[in-house]
């Protein structure tokens, strides 16, 4: 017999939260089996329960191991979820272009920053890690992104950050990108020192820095 | 306000807080490890692949600075490149891991305990630290640095799968650590064979990363086991741990890997000092990127705060940076740091350090 909509969300969400991917995988399939809409099982589901991790990380009750399982087991529901999405009826995403910063190979931030802005509706544009800072500006143009994220952990790549900056500048479209930096050498007063728009300390505050930058975002929520 | 002259030699002031009398000033640890290039001019691939180049910098720096502690450290992940990993060597900054040695789980069979006298750059490492002894060392106390197993089985497997393995592959990952703990405790061996002072650095093992239970589970024993060994080998020497970003949430399960001396990065040396003050030396914790960024008198300001939380710490405490100095950090403000210790680092008998030899014995 089928179980209630409430029952199988509530299952897709402490999947996640719980790093159980196994039981996540065979809800989502149950949930589509049961002819649950994917997007409800998505966004009442899996991502309620990514967000419950976000907040133990931020509580420091989880750390970045439990994170990144919590998001193996989000992905792999969501491999079996996604191709039932129906087209999206006129909700535009927020695009945000994120990588580390030209010289530095360190990725583990950003990947939690991405998995957090991605579970909160960006519509996320990873652009890897040692990236050539000229191509933050050239994908942010293509895909018309409204955030750049700019991540590092090294001192001497921090001044790439810069860079980008200066580069928007140089084609006087600095005004269309918020930019948001974080790492572990990066301050706040780093980033008003750069000029950047924003700067968080860890993945679960650079998802609420990143909506308070979007006003057209947090007007929709 | 004037600067106070120093009236001991580097090596007098260090060994005061072993013998438990007071040091003339605290003595200050600025955590130059690729910075050392720039005293010598050279990019810093070249430095930190020839040994003589390495020994030289360092000793450079020293002449220019009067640092406390020489520090022999080109990346984390030295031990784990003798072990079979790759690095990717870039000219003017620091090695950055290439591909994983360990891809599946069988690959472990690919791990080997290091050769030093022949395997990665271990014996780079070896000739510069002979050389700095044999230099300084009868005025500076000279230290070879060291990943911990935690790191260099991160380094090995790349830190985003090993975290991954600490929840599904528990016992492999011992199995791993076990390779690594032994290659950090021959380590050990060779570094007091050669009258150096052996430092693990376990940055991995921070809470920026991991919870204080998989440090109780993965860290500590580990680390102890390292500990144990410079104790029943060291001929008095202290055990010295470094752990970057932030350590408070883990500091329970760091004390259980006892260490005489911790070098901290983003804490409050205050809250540290209350918690673990009674059995462990406080090294820390100005900013590194600030000691690039800031202006010598911002340095300063930094420095005194934290000296006003720090001294008198019932272990001692030695001014230093968080974390390495980094590479391009002006020359002024590293004197800057050193000048606070002279500045604010005076001390009164009541500030005395307890023997840290009590703790080693």
């Amino acid at each position: 017999m089928a179980r209630e909509r409430e029952d199988i969300l509530k299952d897709l969400a402490e999947s996640v939260v719980n790093m159980n991917m196994a039981l996540a995988v065979s809800t989502a399939h149950e949930a589509i089996e049961s002819g649950l809409d994917a997007y409800d099982a998505i966004t009442n589901g899996l991502v309620v329960g990514m967000n419950k991790s976000g907040v133990l990380y931020d509580e420091e009750e989880y750390f970045v191991p439990e994170l990144l399982i919590c998001s193996d087991a989000l992905y792999a529901a969501l491999e079996i979820l996604n191709p039932h999405l129906k087209r999206e009826e006129g909700q535009e995403k927020i695009a945000c272009v994120i990588g580390v910063v030209e010289g530095d190979t360190h990725d583990i931030g950003k990947n939690l920053v991405k998995i957090m802005l991605d579970v909160a509706g960006f519509e996320i544009h990873d652009l890897g890690r040692n990236v050539p800072l000229a191509d933050f500006v050239e994908k942010a143009k293509e895909v018309k992104a409204e955030i750049i994220c700019l991540s590092t952990l090294m001192t001497t790549t921090m001044d790439g950050m810069a860079t980008v900056i200066e580069l928007l500048k140089e084609e006087g479209i600095r005004d269309r990108f918020k930019v948001l930096v974080g790492g572990g050498p990066i301050s706040q007063a780093f980033a008003d020192r750069i000029g950047a728009d924003g700067y968080a300390d860890n993945a679960a505050n650079a998802v609420k820095v990143a909506q308070g930058l979007c006003a057209r975002f947090v007007a929709a929520a | 306000m004037q600067i106070p002259q120093d009236t001991q030699t580097s090596l007098e002031r260090v060994g005061s807080y072993l013998q438990g009398v007071n040091p003339q000033r605290i003595a200050c640890f600025p955590l130059i490890l690729n910075h050392a290039a720039r005293s010598i001019d050279v990019p810093v691939a070249k430095c930190i692949r020839d040994g003589e180049l390495f020994g030289k910098a360092h000793v450079a720096a020293y002449r220019r600075y009067g640092n406390d502690l020489i520090t022999f450290l080109s990346t984390t992940s030295s031990l784990a490149e003798a072990m079979g990993q790759k690095l990717n060597f870039i000219e003017d900054d620091a090695p950055q891991l290439a591909d994983p040695l360990i891809r599946k789980l069988e690959d472990i069979e690919r791990v080997k305990i290091p050769d030093f006298s022949s395997d990665g750059r271990l014996p780079v490492y070896m000739e510069a630290t002979e050389y700095a002894v044999a230099e300084v060392g009868q005025e500076v106390c000279v230290s070879t640095v060291f990943a911990g197993p935690f790191t260099t089985a991160a380094a090995l497997r790349g830190t985003d799968v090993f975290v991954r393995d600490l929840y599904n592959n528990k016992e492999w990952v011992h199995q791993l650590l076990e390779l690594c703990c032994q290659a950090g405790i021959k380590f050990v061996d060779e570094i007091l064979k050669r009258k150096s002072l052996p430092i693990l650095v376990e940055p991995i093992g921070s809470a920026s990363l991991i919870s204080p239970r998989m440090f109780s589970e993965f860290v500590s024993p580990y680390l102890k086991r390292i500990a144990d060994h410079i104790h029943a080998n060291g001929g008095g020497m202290p055990s010295v741990l470094h752990i970057c970003g932030k350590t408070k949430p883990n500091w329970k399960p760091m004390r259980e890997a006892d260490y005489d001396i911790w070098s901290l990065d983003v804490v409050d040396m205050g809250e540290a000092r209350a918690f673990a003050g009674d059995r462990v030396t406080l090294v820390g914790n100005v900013t590194p990127a600030n000691l690039l960024k800031n202006t010598p008198e911002q340095i300063d300001a930094e420095a005194k705060v934290i000296c006003e939380k720090a001294i008198g710490n019932p272990r001692g405490f030695i001014l230093g940076s968080g974390c390495e100095v980094p590479i391009n950090t002006p020359p002024q403000n590293v004197d800057a740091l050193i000048n606070a210790a002279r500045r604010y680092g005076q001390l009164t008998t009541d500030d005395m350090p307890e023997s840290l030899e009590k703790s080693c014995c």
